[in-house]
């Protein structure tokens, strides 16, 4: 089996990260194309020992599971140029978050009567093999193709299927989870400074704090709220501490956090799903750089506003 | 004193308040026999209840005091020294003198009473009168593992009783004393919301009114942890977590703590002012 990675920024290299510490797939198997050759994680990539490319159209010849590791407005462009070198074999995982099944399988039915669509919600903790993952399964992919996305993901960290519906709140959640923890982290390890430990060792503990209690949550039965009370000793530290985080509003700020996320991710799709896509949405260097790929041409449409092409 | 059988006790109150005649009727629901109680108070208002339930009354505190094994003083603090004075002649060391008396610290009833006497600070709270109390006591220096298992005996019908160190006994009276209150500020801002969202308020508040002894009920026999019982009411983006968020973004656990911890320091302080007061 080949994997390949239409973007080679982030999530693409997280994701080979993972993969190749796993052992469940070898790098020299793997293929990622970028327009853009500057970026860290493209040079990154390489040194993994991944097929690097700058054809999105070798990419997809090359492999038979392709992840979509682009950002959301970028989906509609990428589908147009891929689209007539899909083949049956080939299973397209999206991971752009917003960008449902049905806008990517009503692209690619232009090209191909059942193409293979799955969407997928990571995390970057895929890079340690801790990530968080869930899919949803499209109209024309098999149990099989679930399965086999299932098998890849959860080499590195948790995976599960889901109903699409549920994506935009995983997105909240899971998605954007670790940014809230490395904010959160970046505060403990000021509040250590602050009392007088050295950053580095406030920074080590605050990690490991968290990585523990997240750990002994996810081994035990019981209630986060118990796990809490068993910390609290009657008029200790920590309860004197979680007075004030409660003062705070701690709670309904991440609560808010995780509501802000989800709607935003809902609005993205709303934007991705519009039929006419600006030319200006992308890079116009970046623009060029794919048309000087072999076998892209202008008649692709690639820079003509889809709906308007097919009148 | 046999520690066990608490049906062949004698017990006498000074004082005929609600408290004392929730206590009362939380003794006599555990098969102690109404002629083994007596009452004492000033004025015959309050004796009559007692008397409908078959309690001993009189105007004596003295009489009160005489023959009672176990004796509960439930005066109004200020009025504490004024009584134990009065009886402290009749006091024996085989007797338990039990005061519900607020802020009115072990310390001070040890020097009000003979030296050898067996006191004991009880915080009971309102819900005693129907049974149903948060009670936490403290020994004094002359009491023995016996009277706590005695007075737990005793004391079991009207509600649940623990023992603690005395320091608990403030916070015991700022969450459990007051609490009573601060639930039924909850309950009242329960009613008003559905008031606000079109419901009579008749129906409202006793709507409310169950909704807390359920959930109350729901928490005391299920043995679950709250949070986890609050998890189990929120289905996946249903009513519950919608309203719960509105909660948490108006900060009523931080300000439920705050209360609880206001109450305390205000017990704390009342006890150490009437400390004072009494040795000045």
């Amino acid at each position: 089996m080949s994997v390949g990675f239409i973007g080679a920024g982030q999530l693409a290299h997280a994701l080979v990260k993972g993969f190749t510490a796993a052992g469940v797939i070898a790098t020299h198997r793997i293929t990622a194309s970028s327009p853009d050759t500057d970026l860290p994680t493209v040079s990154g990539l390489r040194k993994m020992g991944v097929n690097l490319t700058t054809s999105n159209k070798e990419a997809v010849n090359k492999s038979d599971v392709l992840f979509l590791a682009v950002k959301p407005h970028i989906i509609p462009f990428v589908l147009d140029e891929i689209g007539p070198d899909i083949e049956d074999r080939h299973l397209i995982v999206s991971c752009a978050a917003g960008v449902t099944i049905s806008s990517i399988e009503k692209k690619l039915l232009q090209y191909r009567t059942a193409p293979k669509v799955m969407r997928c919600m990571t995390n970057t903790p895929v890079v340690v093999r801790e990530g968080a993952t869930v899919y949803a399964t499209g109209t024309h992919a098999e149990v099989e193709d679930g399965k086999l996305l299932e098998q890849l993901m959860a080499s590195v960290g948790y995976c599960t299927e889901v109903e699409e519906d549920l994506i935009d709140a995983v997105t909240g959640l899971s998605g954007s989870g670790p940014a809230y923890a490395f904010t959160a982290l970046d505060a403990l390890a000021d509040g250590g400074v602050k009392m007088g430990l050295p950053r580095r060792l406030a920074v080590r503990l605050g990690a490991q704090a968290l990585l523990g209690a997240a750990k002994m949550l996810l081994d035990s039965e019981q209630h986060p709220g118990q796990l809490k009370d068993n910390v609290c000793s009657p008029g200790g530290a920590t309860i004197h501490a979680l007075h004030v985080m409660e003062s705070g509003g701690f709670r309904s700020l991440l609560i808010n956090a995780v509501e802000a996320s989800c709607i935003r991710t809902r609005e993205l799709q709303s934007l991705a799903d519009q039929e006419r896509i600006s030319p200006a949405a992308i890079k116009k260097t970046t623009l060029d750089k794919v048309l000087q790929q072999p076998g892209v041409t202008s008649s692709d449409n690639i820079y003509i506003i889809p709906a308007l092409s097919q009148k | 004193m046999d520690s066990g059988d608490v049906t062949q006790l004698k017990i006498g109150f000074i004082g005929a308040g609600n408290m004392a005649f929730g206590i009362a009727k939380g003794i006599l629901s555990w098969k102690v026999p109404a002629g083994n109680l007596k009452v004492s108070a000033p004025s015959d208002t309050n004796l009559q209840r007692f008397q409908e339930v078959g309690v001993a009354v009189t105007h004596s505190n003295v009489e009160a005091v005489c023959g009672s094994d176990v004796v509960f003083v439930a005066v109004k603090p200020h009025l504490v020294p004024v009584v134990l004075s009065e009886v402290f002649g009749s006091v024996t060391k085989d007797q338990m003198i039990v005061s519900v008396a607020a802020g009115v610290t072990l310390a001070t009833l040890e020097e009000l009473l003979p030296e050898a006497s067996v006191a004991v600070r009880l915080m009971p709270n309102l819900p005693c009168v129907v049974q149903e109390g948060a009670l936490l006591f403290s020994l004094g220096s002359k009491a023995k593992r016996e009277h706590s298992v005695l007075l737990r005996s005793l004391l079991q019908g009207c509600g649940l009783v623990e023992e603690g160190p005395e320091a608990w006994i403030d916070v015991h009276t700022g969450s459990s004393g007051s609490g009573v209150a601060f639930v039924y500020l909850f309950a009242e801002a329960l009613a008003e919301g559905s008031v606000k969202m079109g419901m009579p308020s008749a129906l409202a508040h006793s709507l409310a009114a169950q909704t807390v002894l359920g959930a109350g009920r729901l928490l005391r026999d299920s043995g679950k942890h709250p949070a986890q019982l609050r998890s189990e009411v929120c289905t996946p983006g249903g009513t519950t977590i919608y309203g719960l968020h509105t909660l948490e973004r108006g900060g009523v656990r931080a300000a439920t703590i705050s209360a609880v911890e206001s109450a305390t320091d205000r017990a704390r302080e009342l006890g150490l002012k009437s400390a004072t007061a009494k040795r000045n």
